[in-house]
């Protein structure tokens, strides 16, 4: 074998190398990060998690008023993110498909998509809470709709334009107007990629910590009342791990296992939805 | 799994292409309001990008109209004398964001070609979805993580010996001197490139994959290696969209809060070193709104967050410039 | 050169000349090929002469391409993709496990159905893989380049623009540019995957004179769909159907006097 030819050789087992060495490096933090996650959350997770309020400094408890909170303002959200997300899903799509709006917004969207989220949580602050006065569970469940919408709208569209044309033109050869058409075929026939959007998006948003430090803050004390500064599970997480308390480091944990775990789960219901989608 | 919609937002639309959607039909008043409800919506997309910029920037007037230009300048922050300059947090954001792509490119690259070409088939659809974990990850999980973990592993076991080695070296020398405390610039922006890693490969793996089969096949034929395919074939093919990729995972650095907001400390000294506490802006957003106490604070802290606005939606726009021109390139050559 | 008849390869095999009465650089022996479970050639034996043009013919699917593709193990790069038998190039089984891809690389050049540029300039598509095989000065390579642009019959039109992209070329340019990037290494063959069907009539007529120009120096393997083509550019013709070598022999022979009523239905157009 010539030098060329060693020479190649061995630059050739270089970027296999370099190649399995970077996977392994990518995994190695997720691996890293979970265990220590589960480490530390099983250990600090029991009962009083789910039945107790957040204790004062130094004190033992639990998290029931930041789960209900993060609850509440994620369901809000929710139903606020959806439809608009949907409405405007359905525009790119069906409606103004090549418009100079839809183009522009398609645009916008996937840049707000990726926009940081704790501007968009000075934002509602400026938009709600200083005119209000007061932070508020509904001025957090705006922030995470916000976050929520340009995920909504992405999905949307994307499940929409998979519906067939033929579809469309079948509804209007039975001489369905526009609106039935899509509320009840178009939109029937896209659902699971309407559902996994969704999913989707509460994903994203239940871990959302930024936009919600201005806007709901955080409460110590059970508060059912969203127009009242409310306690959520990620600034709690937040504020307990900055704290210098081994309870509270513990709570954090404990909060960030049923988070993490929350979510992936959700990731994996969503993997599994677009799975029986792609195999129908 | 979708936790990278934000990536995929930047490569192909899918569905079929433009068959321009049904006219009006008879549909009346209903059709009218749905039609027009749609499209209210998506004017409230495009009001919300304009809201955003407008409140900030009117948030941030006062600050912008005491000091003027110095504000991009000056390195003092003293909410007691109610002296502000944004200058320690541009700077920490934008060597964490630096710190983060030097870790992130390479190893996405290196992911996305082990995704492509190396691994066997079995094993690219796993590994390709624990790549994306790293995605589904909520940042104050990262931020906790690197607080509680990475930060006191760093200040034993990785600060000591950089403290020696590199830390007396000409030029770079003072980068990599300092205590060991394991918070700070380094940790941050090692913690950002664990975070964007998943972005980056995700488009990288994308725009390789749409690499036209012939291509490959045509320099394989001719005897080159993987370097050589990578280096001479795949990445000049896909340049542009590489550069998308890279811009999207620093558009996501820069603006990234929660992790960063644990573990840089949060100080506004200029320190040249990486090893010592520096500042973000989403960083000193987080950490100090809610205790600014002043209008000027609190007017300084928006006037940041304008400006990383602005920065970020000018990053987050060419990387989708990029990445369309890779769109189109692949359109016509397949 | 003396008429051989032709031969029913189902008759006699293994072929034991070639048609022509040349050497034989590459002898394909009892091949097999496999996509996963389905067996894409049957047994096939052929051997092809040296410093001659062999086309290959058939209806999509006989596995033309199949048998091009297996010549200088590109399948490899499939995993579900797999070859039986034996092909000798100059009497060593490159589809043994231990024959040096590089080697093979090197001996044997292809040339694909759609140019194949890469990103990047003409220049560098033509030295592409000049400095893979040996240690080459930048005079060197720079002659090499021009030879091959050259031999290729493009020189004249990029002389003058060697460092524009070759994405810019046109398409029979650019397949005329892979046919140069192709020679510039020297290989010892060059195979040729219906390299016109992408092209129009003009610079179809072109590639195809360079064929035979080119068939002064290499032995050259064509697949094509274009039986016209095949009985312009080839001295030996080999006609497959669904995975089997059905015919082989001079090409005038297979194209006025053909033994296998099915080559004879394929030529005078019945299927395909």
């Amino acid at each position: 074998m010539n030098t060329v030819l060693l020479r190649r050789r061995i630059i050739d087992i270089l970027t296999l190398v370099f190649a399995m060495a970077a996977t392994a490096f990518g995994l190695f933090w997720l691996v890293w990060i979970l265990f220590t996650t589960f480490v530390q959350g099983l250990q600090a997770l029991n009962l009083d998690l789910f039945t107790e309020m957040t204790p004062p400094p130094g004190g033992e408890g639990g998290l029931l008023n930041a789960f209900y909170g993060s609850a509440m303002m994620i369901l809000l959200a929710v139903l606020i993110g959806t439809p608009i997300g949907i409405a405007a899903g359905t525009y790119l799509a069906e409606h103004g498909r090549n418009t100079k709006l839809a183009s522009t917004v398609r645009f916008i969207n996937d840049i707000l998509l990726s926009a940081p989220s704790i501007v968009i949580g000075l934002f509602v602050y400026e938009l709600a809470v200083r005119t209000i006065g007061h932070f508020s569970g509904y001025a957090g469940a705006l922030a995470l709709a916000i976050i929520l919408i340009p995920i909504i709208v992405r999905t949307s569209e994307e499940s929409l334009r998979l519906v067939p044309n033929q579809m469309r033109e079948a509804g209007f050869a039975l001489g369905l107007p526009r609106w039935k058409l899509t509320s009840q075929i178009i939109y029937k026939s896209a659902m699971s990629g309407l559902v996994t959007g969704i999913l989707l998006g509460l994903a994203r948003i239940s871990g959302e910590t930024a936009p919600l430090l201005f806007t709901a803050l955080n409460n110590q004390f059970w508060n059912p009342d969203l127009s009242g500064p409310m306690a959520n599970v990620p600034v709690v997480i937040f504020q307990y791990a900055m704290s210098p308390y081994d309870s509270w480091h513990a709570l954090a944990w404990a909060g960030a296992l049923v988070l993490t775990v929350f979510v992936l789960t959700l990731g994996l219901l969503v993997r599994f939805l677009a799975r029986k989608r792609s195999s129908r | 799994m979708g936790f990278l919609a934000a990536a995929r937002a930047f490569t192909v639309r899918r569905g079929p292409p433009d068959v321009s959607a049904p006219g009006r039909a008879g549909g009346g008043w209903k059709d009218a309001l749905f039609e027009h409800g749609t499209a209210a919506a998506t004017w409230l997309v495009l009001f919300l990008l304009i809201g955003i910029a407008a409140s900030m920037a009117w948030g941030g007037r006062l600050a912008f109209q005491t000091f003027g230009f110095d504000f991009l300048t000056s390195a003092e922050w003293d909410p007691v004398a109610g002296n502000f300059g944004a200058l320690v947090p541009i700077y920490g954001t934008l060597v964490t964001s630096v710190i983060a792509l030097i870790i992130a490119v390479p190893v996405s690259i290196g992911i996305a070609l082990f995704l492509t070409d190396i691994a066997p088939q079995w094993m690219r659809g796993p590994i390709g979805v624990a790549v994306e974990l790293l995605a589904a990850i909520p940042s104050i999980i990262y931020g906790m993580w690197g607080l509680f973990v990475f930060a006191p592993f760093l200040a034993e076991h990785v600060e000591p010996w950089l403290n020696e080695t590199i830390g007396t070296w000409p030029l770079i020398g003072p980068l990599f001197s300092g205590p060991p405390i394991g918070i700070g610039m380094l940790p941050a922006g090692i913690v950002l490139g664990v975070m964007i890693i998943p972005f980056i490969a995700a488009v990288a793996r994308d725009v390789f994959n749409a690499v036209p089969s012939g291509i490959r096949e045509a320099a394989i034929a001719l005897g080159a290696t993987r370097w050589e395919m990578l280096s001479r074939v795949t990445l000049p093919y896909t340049r542009s969209a590489i550069v998308g990729a890279i811009f999207l995972g620093l558009g996501r650095a820069l603006g990234e809060t929660m992790a960063v907001t644990f573990v840089i400390g949060n100080s506004h000294e200029l320190s040249p070193s990486l090893l010592m506490p520096g500042n973000s802006i989403a960083a000193a957003i987080a950490n100090e709104f809610t205790e600014a106490d002043t209008e000027l604070y609190r007017s300084s802290l928006i006037a940041l967050a304008f400006l990383l606005f602005v920065i970020t939606f000018i990053i987050l726009s060419i990387a989708k410039l990029m990445l369309r021109r890779m769109e189109r390139l692949s359109g016509k050559t397949q | 050169m003396t008429e051989i008849p032709v031969q029913s390869a189902v008759e006699t095999t293994p072929f034991t000349g070639t048609a022509s009465g040349q050497p034989i650089k590459i002898d394909i022996r009892n091949l097999d090929f496999y996509y996963g479970k389905t067996r894409a050639l049957k047994s096939v034996n052929l051997p092809i002469a040296a410093g001659q043009v062999t086309a290959i013919i058939g209806p999509s699917g006989c596995g033309k391409s199949t048998l091009l593709r297996t010549l200088n193990r590109i399948y490899e790069l499939y995993p579900e993709q797999r070859a039986e038998g034996e092909v000798l190039v100059d009497g060593d089984n490159i589809l043994d496990r231990n024959y040096s891809l590089t080697r093979l690389r090197r001996r044997v050049g292809m040339v694909f159905q759609k140019p194949t540029p890469f990103a990047s300039s003409i220049r560098n598509n033509v030295g592409f893989a000049l400095n893979f095989f040996e240690r080459m000065s930048r005079s060197e390579a720079e002659d090499r380049i021009e030879n091959a642009l050259r031999q290729a019959a493009l020189w004249d039109e990029v002389k003058d623009k060697l460092n524009a992209s070759a994405l810019s070329l046109s398409g029979g340019q650019q397949q005329r540019l892979c046919i140069a990037r192709t020679i510039a290494i020297r290989p010892e063959i060059i195979l040729l995957d219906e390299p016109t069907s992408a092209l129009d009539p003009i610079a179809t007529a072109k590639i195809e004179e360079l064929i035979h120009e080119l068939s002064q120096s290499f032995t050259i393997v064509i697949v094509t769909h274009n039986m016209q083509q095949a009985g312009r550019v080839s001295e030996q013709t080999a006609f497959f159907h669904l995975g089997e070598l059905v015919e082989f022999g001079q090409t005038s022979s297979i194209f006025t006097n053909p033994t296998e009523t099915r080559t004879k239905d394929y030529i005078t157009g019945r299927y395909g």
